[in-house]
C-alpha cells in the first residue's frame, strides 16, 4: 500500500465514521439493548431488574392475548396490503388514461397520503359515528357499530389504513407508468394487441417491479401498524384490534414491563426481517434493487 | 458505546437546559395539561403567584393531548432522570405508581397540622401511598348518574335508586315515548380506562371489588361476573344501544346532550355543556348517585381528577411546594371553579355563596363527590387496568362469558404481580 492509499483511505474511514456512529448509536446499540432487556424481569418503578433467561419468551408462548396480537398482525397486514396493492394498482391505471384532472387527482391522492395518520384515524373516528357517522347515512341509516363490534372493527380499522395508504401505491405506479415509452405500446396496437392484451402483456409485467418493491415496503410498515387502531378503537373491543405494536407499547409505557414489553418488540422486530429476509430470498435483490 | 451514548447525551442536555445562573431569578416549571378550555384562569393564578414571590418565574408547558401520552411524558423523563420540571399536574391513579418509584417529593414532612383536613378524604386517600402523602388534590371528578327530568316527571318517575328501577323506567319511558331515536341508558365501555371505571363502579354497586386491602385479585369473583354479566345484559337487552361498546365520554354525553337518551353516566363537566344556551337539553337534566345492584349497600361513582405532586429532581422544592399550596389554595380553587367550571377538591367551596351563583349545581355535587370511591390505590394500578381491559371489553360484546374473563384476568395478574412481590 503507498501512502497515498492509506492516506485514502483513512480519509475514506474519516468521512464514514460519522454515518457508522449515528447507525451504532441510534439503531444497532438499542436493538441489543432490545433483545438484552427482553431476557430480563425489568419493571423500574418497583426497582426491579434481574436476569430471566428466556422466562418472557416462554411466557409468550403460551399468552394467548400474545397469539391474538399476533393473528391480528398478519391478518391485517395481509387483508390491507392486498386492498392497497389491488386498488392502488387500479387507479393508477386509471389516472393514467384520465386526460382531465389528472392532476386534481394526483393532489387529492397526496393530501390522503400525507396526512398524519392519527388525523387520519380521528376523522374515520367521525366517519364511523354510530349515529351522524357519515359511513351510517350512506348505508341509508342503517346504524352499524362499526368500532364497537368485535367483527366488524378489524375491517373498519383495515378500511381506513387502506384508504391513507393506498395512495402511495397508486403514485409509485403511476410514476412508473409515466415512463413507459409510448412506442412500446405503439408496436402492440401494430400487431393487433387489444385492450385487455395490452394490459395484460405490457403494462401489467412493466409494472411488476414497482408493485414488487410497495408491496415489500407496505408489508414492513404494516407489520409495524400501531397509531390508526391505538387511536381508533384502542385495540378493541375485545382486544380484536390489538395487534404486536400495540400489545407492545401497553405493556412498555403503560404496564411498565420493559423486559416482558421488550420481548414483544423482539418478535416484531424478527418478523420484519423474516419477511425482508424471504422476499429477498424469494424474488431476488434484483427485483428491489433494478 | 456506552460513553458515546453519555456523549451525546451531554451535547443535547447542555442545548437545552437554559438554566438560571446563580444568585439570578430561579424558574419554576409547571406541567399541566389544557384541559381548562378558552377562559382559562390558570395564567392569571401563575402570574399572580409571581407577584407574591419576586425573583421567580413560573414557566406552565403544556402537556401531550391524551392521558395516555402524558402518562409516557412522565415515565420517560422522570425515569430518565430528567429534571426539566418542578411541578407536575397528576392524574391520580398515577400517584401511587409514581410515589413508589421515588419520583415524587414526600409532603408528609411539610404539611402542618390539618392542611389536608379540608379536602375530600377519597381525594387525600388517593394521594397516600405507603402512609405517606405524596400531592395535593387538585381537581375533583366522580361518576354520576344525569337523567332527563323532564321525562320522568312525564311518567311520574324518581331517580332510580337501583339499577331494576332503572331498566323498568327505561322500558315504560319508550314505551310512552314511541321514539325508536330515544336511547335508554348511555355509559362508556369503548375499550379503555373509562371502560374499568364504569365496570368498577358496577362492582361496588353490587357489593365487591377489583382489589382487596390484602392484595388479592377479585376477592368475590361470583359477584364481580354477577355485575359483569348485568352490563353485558343492558347492552343484550338494548337498554344501552350496541354502540356503548365503542364510547368513551364525549360520544356518550353528545347524544345525550342531543336528546337522544333517558339516562347518562358521566362525569360533572357534561352539566355545564347540558346547560349552555344552545344545548337542546338545557333546563332539562338531573343528577343522581349511581344506582346500586341487588348485592350492594349503595351505588358509588368512581373518583377521579388532578393532584399536583412536587418531581424528587426539583431544585427549588421549598418553591415548588408553595406553588403546589399556592394552585389547591382556596383561592385559586375558587378562580378555577369559576373560570372552567372545574370542581374544587376543597369541600368548603360547594357551600360557597358567591360560587354557588354561577354554579347552582355545586351543593347536590358534594354529596355524590363525598360519596366517590377511589380506583384501588395501588403502584400498580395501571398494570391492573391494562390488564382487565380487553377481558371486561370481551364480556361487554358479548365474546366471552363473565366467569372465565374474570378467571383470565386473575391468572395474568397473579403472573405479573406475583413477579413483583
Amino acid at each position: 500500500m503507498t501512502g497515498r492509499e492509506r492516506a485514502d483511505r483513512r480519509q475514506a474511514l474519516r468521512l464514514l465514521a460519522p454515518t457508522l456512529l449515528a447507525l451504532g448509536a441510534l439503531t444497532v446499540y438499542p436493538g441489543f439493548w432490545v433483545v438484552w432487556l427482553s431476557l430480563q424481569h425489568r419493571v423500574p418503578i418497583f426497582h426491579m431488574a434481574r436476569f430471566a433467561g428466556l422466562d418472557n419468551y416462554v411466557f409468550l408462548a403460551s399468552d394467548p392475548r400474545f397469539w391474538n396480537a399476533a393473528r391480528t398482525t398478519v391478518v391485517f397486514t395481509a387483508l390491507s396490503v392486498a386492498l392497497e396493492l389491488a386498488l392502488g394498482v387500479t387507479v393508477a391505471l386509471a389516472l393514467h388514461r384520465q386526460r382531465l384532472g389528472r392532476r386534481l387527482g394526483l393532489s387529492l391522492l397526496l393530501l390522503a397520503w400525507a396526512m398524519p395518520s392519527v388525523v387520519t384515524a380521528k376523522l374515520y373516528e367521525w366517519l364511523y359515528h354510530p349515529a351522524a357517522g357519515l359511513v351510517s347515512v350512506l348505508l341509508g341509516g342503517h346504524a352499524l357499530n362499526w368500532l364497537g363490534d368485535p367483527y366488524l372493527a378489524l375491517p373498519a380499522v383495515i378500511l381506513a389504513d387502506v384508504w391513507r395508504t393506498m395512495p402511495f401505491v397508486a403514485i409509485l405506479c403511476y410514476a412508473r407508468l409515466v415512463t413507459i415509452p409510448a412506442e412500446v405500446y405503439e408496436a402492440a396496437q401494430v400487431d393487433g394487441a387489444g385492450r385487455l392484451a395490452t394490459l395484460g402483456r405490457i403494462t401489467l409485467p412493466l409494472l411488476g417491479r414497482i408493485v414488487m418493491l410497495a408491496l415489500l415496503l407496505r408489508m414492513l410498515d404494516a407489520l409495524r401498524a400501531f397509531d390508526i387502531m391505538f387511536v381508533l378503537t384502542g385495540g378493541g373491543p375485545a382486544g380484536t384490534t390489538e395487534t404486536l405494536t400495540v400489545y407492545a407499547y401497553r405493556s412498555l409505557f403503560q404496564m411498565l414491563q420493559l423486559g416482558f414489553g421488550s420481548a414483544i418488540s423482539v418478535v416484531v422486530f424478527a418478523l420484519v426481517m423474516g419477511v425482508a429476509w424471504a422476499y429477498l430470498r424469494l424474488l431476488g435483490a434484483r427485483a428491489v434493487v433494478a | 458505546m456506552r460513553r458515546v451514548l453519555l456523549a451525546l447525551w451531554l451535547v443535547v442536555l447542555s442545548g437545552c437546559a437554559g438554566s438560571a445562573p446563580e444568585g439570578g431569578p430561579v424558574t419554576l416549571v409547571f406541567k399541566y395539561a389544557r384541559i381548562l378550555g378558552p377562559a382559562d384562569p390558570l395564567p392569571a393564578l401563575l402570574r399572580e403567584f409571581e407577584a407574591a414571590h419576586p425573583n421567580v418565574r413560573v414557566k406552565g408547558e403544556s402537556l401531550p393531548w391524551t392521558s395516555d401520552e402524558q402518562h409516557q411524558f412522565y415515565v420517560i423523563n422522570l425515569e430518565g432522570r430528567s429534571p426539566g420540571f418542578d411541578v407536575l399536574m397528576l392524574d391520580l391513579i398515577w400517584v401511587p405508581e409514581f410515589a413508589r418509584a421515588g419520583w415524587l417529593l414526600d409532603l408528609t414532612p411539610r404539611l402542618g397540622p390539618g392542611e389536608l383536613r379540608p379536602y375530600f378524604p377519597s381525594a387525600v386517600e388517593a394521594a397516600t401511598y405507603d402512609g405517606r402523602v405524596f400531592a395535593l388534590p387538585w381537581i375533583m371528578n366522580v361518576g354520576l348518574l344525569y337523567y332527563r327530568a323532564d321525562l320522568l316527571r312525564r311518567y311520574g318517575l324518581e331517580p332510580p335508586e337501583t339499577f331494576d328501577a332503572l331498566v323498568r323506567q327505561v322500558r315504560r319511558i319508550r314505551e310512552g315515548e314511541r321514539d325508536p331515536a330515544l336511547d335508554g341508558y348511555l355509559w362508556q365501555a369503548k375499550q379503555y380506562e373509562g371502560l374499568v371505571v364504569n365496570v368498577l363502579e358496577s362492582f361496588w354497586a353490587n357489593g365487591t371489588r377489583l382489589l382487596a386491602a390484602d392484595g388479592t385479585v377479585f376477592p368475590e369473583p361470583e359477584r364481580a361476573a354477577e355485575a359483569l354479566g348485568f352490563l353485558r345484559g343492558l347492552i343484550a337487552s338494548g337498554v344501552s344501544p350496541a354502540w356503548t361498546t365503542a364510547a368513551d365520554e364525549e360520544l356518550s354525553r353528545r347524544a345525550f346532550g342531543d336528546g337522544h337518551a333517558i339516562f347518562l353516566r358521566n362525569w360533572p363537566y357534561a352539566m355545564d355543556l347540558f346547560q349552555a344556551r344552545d344545548s337542546r337539553v338545557r333546563g332539562r337534566v338531573g343528577i343522581a348517585p349511581l344506582p346500586r345492584l341487588a348485592r350492594g349497600p349503595r351505588g358509588a361513582g368512581s373518583t377521579g381528577g388532578a393532584h399536583l405532586g412536587v418531581s424528587r429532581r426539583s431544585r427549588h422544592p421549598d418553591l415548588a411546594v408553595g406553588l403546589v399550596r399556592f394552585l389547591t389554595s382556596e383561592r385559586a380553587q375558587k378562580a378555577l371553579a369559576r373560570g372552567a367550571a372545574l370542581s374544587p377538591t376543597r369541600e368548603a367551596l360547594y357551600d360557597d355563596p358567591e360560587l354557588v351563583r354561577s354554579r347552582p349545581d355545586l351543593p347536590a355535587l358534594h354529596a355524590l363527590m363525598r360519596a366517590g370511591r377511589p380506583r384501588p390505590v395501588t403502584p400498580y394500578y395501571l398494570l391492573l387496568s391494562a390488564t382487565v381491559q380487553p377481558e371486561f371489553s370481551a364480556v361487554l360484546v358479548g365474546v366471552k362469558p363473565p366467569g372465565r374473563a374474570i378467571g383470565y384476568a386473575r391468572l395474568r395478574l397473579t403472573h405479573f404481580v406475583g413477579a413483583l412481590r
